[in-house]
């Protein structure tokens, strides 16, 4: 029995999933990577390897990526998330021809074919307020959890419209806004419509291609989503665990690898 | 264990005396100045000033390339720092930036900076900017000229459009401009300095600048061939000989005649640049990060080969100019060939974009690329404006993809090595994606 590991250490999240027989998601977790990604990428085998009840000797083939790839010493070799989370993306949804990828550093709009591979992408330029950095921002500056933003955006009446395109200056207007009174609800709608214009100007430069999937923690968003999903005039394919595609991706690709796809 | 480098790039042997010649000049501007010679500080003029300022015993220095010394020595980031602090915007050209921090320390120091790169430049009786492509030479050298209280000289040159250039008369029109504008620089330099051209040395002078760039010219086309003998890395070691024609230019045109040996020999026994299988060919745009040249070796272990680069450091098509008697009209038809000769076929094939965009398609076929990295100069909008375009028309017309990896030329801030490694590696999947869709559509490779 062949068993196939895909470890991606983000900048915000770690995760992971082992794979057999194709496109199994047998384990998987998540793990804030926090600062000492060696350890958290030790922790997280270790976590995985539990759950699906194996040992680190099972394991066929094993392929990091993401942003602390570098560090994940128990791995055969490192694949750029891109591809990964294209993979990722094409076991779930074989008709997709876009990804929308929201990271908590970058977000990135990746075109592929039937075969998962990448044909075309572009990653956002280094920008907090074109990824999830900035919903982070401004779950702070109203003191909520980051897993509340989404369904409360959902109950807005009345979007506020943010008047930057910089997270910094953001994070003052909403401060600005709260001080006027204006509901949580408005405000979180706002900032999804800000992040939705970002992306949409970034899909633009690769151009849009149905089906268009989401992955990333921002793929956990459902404010979000609606607000992409009417920008775009278009619904979007969710993943069930849309924060595991790159690492389920790394997972499929480790077990191309050892067929010598 | 062994302490030897690992090879991924097979340097030209002949390009090394080329790149040479830029310490070579470096050190000859410092003596000449020590033994009283007028220097003057000149932008690339794309040969129209140089072999003015040759002919009369000006010794010419080039603050563009001395940003690319000061980056590739690491001396940059306390000069940018500098022109902060004077208040030069940080979005200004990398260059100026760098060039106008040095300036301004050496006004307080009264002296070269201690530990300049390369000797440093001496202080310049004259400042040369270009109205060529550059949109920064008129504020940066007339903020120079205020530093150093030296006269600017701004060399015009006409830019029409590919539609334009075929008015009738148009190139004749330009061709007498720039003659126009050559005479009056003749003149300044005359009063400038007291003394009288010698026309017979700037003819032997601009003989020799011509055959020059045929040379390096022919080497160029030789790296149509598969797999490419020449990476883009000797084209930038070996470009300064061509743009910065400084020293003797006889030698000069000898040290090129020598690269083409080589690069001939490699053509015809089948050695490429890469040591191991050339898998992808690549078009280059615009200016490297000077800092980070190794970047290049990296992408050269995963088999990408740089067969060709951003055509405005290349030489022009030559052209016949031996009938030519006037030695000022030569350069002038010689820099108009350079700005323009592509400009016939690019009508033909319908492309208006004759600076930005149709040049790189032409050299994408001939050079047969799977792809093209651009490199978008957050500093230089010169550099930078048109790699939309270019990347719009190579995928549209000839279906090849393009990477883009911002960063800048002399500032290692804005240029990030790992990420462009990331981005690369994923590109390589859809270089081969492309690669089927060209088949399909019938294109050559």
């Amino acid at each position: 029995m062949a068993w196939f590991m895909g470890i991606d250490i983000g900048s915000v999240t770690s995760k992971g999933a082992i794979t057999k027989d194709g496109k199994l998601l047998v384990a998987y977790h998540l793990l804030p990577s926090g600062a000492n990604y060696r350890a958290v990428a030790q922790r997280l085998r270790e976590e995985l390897l539990a759950r699906a009840g194996l040992s680190p000797q099972e394991i066929t083939y094993t392929i990091a990526t993401g942003y602390g790839a570098g560090s994940v010493s128990f791995s055969d070799e490192q694949v750029a998330d891109i591809r990964c989370c294209a993979r990722g993306t094409s076991s779930l949804f074989p008709s997709a021809r876009t990804v929308i990828d929201i990271q908590g550093m970058s977000s990135q709009v990746i075109r592929l074919d039937e075969e998962g591979q990448v044909t075309n992408f572009v990653v956002s330029e280094k920008c907090a307020a074109g990824s999830g950095r900035f919903l982070e921002i401004i779950a702070n500056v109203l003191r909520i959890n980051l897993n509340d933003i989404g369904p409360l955006s959902l109950k807005s009446k009345n979007p506020i419209t943010f008047t930057t395109g910089c997270a910094v200056f953001g994070e003052s207007e909403a401060i600005s806004r709260v001080a006027e009174g204006i509901s949580k609800e408005d405000i979180l709608a706002g900032v999804h419509m800000a992040l939705a214009s970002k992306l949409s100007a970034l899909i633009d430069r690769v151009g849009l291609e149905e089906q268009c999937a989401i992955s990333g923690g921002g793929g956990v968003n459902v404010g979000l989503i609606r607000s992409l999903e009417e920008k775009l005039g278009i619904q979007l394919l969710v993943p069930p665990q849309p924060q595991l595609i790159t690492a389920l991706g790394a997972a499929i690709m480790a077990e191309e690898k050892q067929k010598g796809i | 264990m062994t302490n030897e480098k690992k090879r991924t790039i097979n340097r030209l042997k002949t390009m090394y005396p080329l790149r040479a010649l830029l310490d070579e000049m470096y050190k000859g501007n410092i003596e000449a100045s020590k033994a009283g010679k007028p220097t003057a500080w000149c932008m690339v003029t794309f040969w129209e000033g140089d072999v003015i300022l040759k002919a009369m015993d000006v010794e010419s220095v080039y603050p563009e390339n001395y940003g690319a010394v000061c980056a590739a020595f690491g001396a940059a980031p306390a000069y940018l720092d500098r022109s902060d602090a004077d208040g030069f915007p940080t979005h200004m050209c990398g260059y100026a930036r760098n060039c106008l921090g040095y300036t301004a320390r050496m006004m307080d120091l009264g002296e070269i900076p201690p530990g300049a790169p390369m000797g440093g430049m001496p202080k310049p009786i004259l400042l040369l900017s270009s109205g060529s492509l550059c949109d920064a030479h008129y504020k940066w050298f007339q903020a120079l000229g205020r530093y150093l209280d030296a006269p600017v000289w701004t060399m015009e040159l006409p830019l029409p459009g590919v539609k334009e250039s075929r008015i009738e008369g148009a190139y004749e029109h330009n061709i007498g401009f720039m003659v126009a504008e050559l005479r009056e620089f003749v003149t300044f330099l005359e009063r400038l300095l007291s003394k009288k051209m010698d026309w017979d040395k700037l003819d032997e002078l601009i003989d020799d600048m011509i055959e020059m760039n045929r040379v390096w010219y022919e080497i160029n086309e030789l790296r149509k061939a598969r797999p490419c003998p020449m990476h883009s890395r000797d084209f930038w070691s070996s470009m300064s000989g061509s743009l910065y024609p400084s020293g003797d230019l006889k030698v000069s045109v000898d040290l090129y005649r020598k690269m083409y040996d080589e690069v001939k020999y490699r053509v015809d026994n089948n050695i490429g640049a890469l040591p191991i299988e050339e898998k992808y060919r690549l078009l280059f745009l615009e200016l490297p990060p000077w800092h980070s040249l190794g970047f290049f070796n990296q992408l050269a272990e995963r088999g990408w080969n740089f067969v060709v680069e951003s055509w405005s450091y290349h030489p022009p098509q030559p052209i016949d100019l031996t009938k030519v008697s006037d030695p000022l009209e030569r350069i002038a038809r010689f820099t108009y060939q350079w700005l323009t000769g592509r400009f016939p076929d690019a009508f033909n094939a319908g492309e208006w974009g004759g600076y930005s965009a149709y040049p790189y398609l032409e050299y994408a076929q001939d050079y047969q690329c799977d792809g093209a990295l651009l490199h978008p100069l957050v500093t230089c909008r010169t550099a930078t404006n048109h790699l939309m375009l270019v990347q719009d028309r190579l995928m549209k017309k000839l279906k090849i993809p393009s990477l883009v990896v911002e960063g800048d030329i002399v500032d290692l801030k804005l240029f990030d090595p790992v990420d462009a490694l990331r981005k690369a590696e994923t590109f390589e999947e859809t270089m081969n994606h492309y690669k089927k869709v060209r088949r399909q559509e019938g294109l050559e490779w």
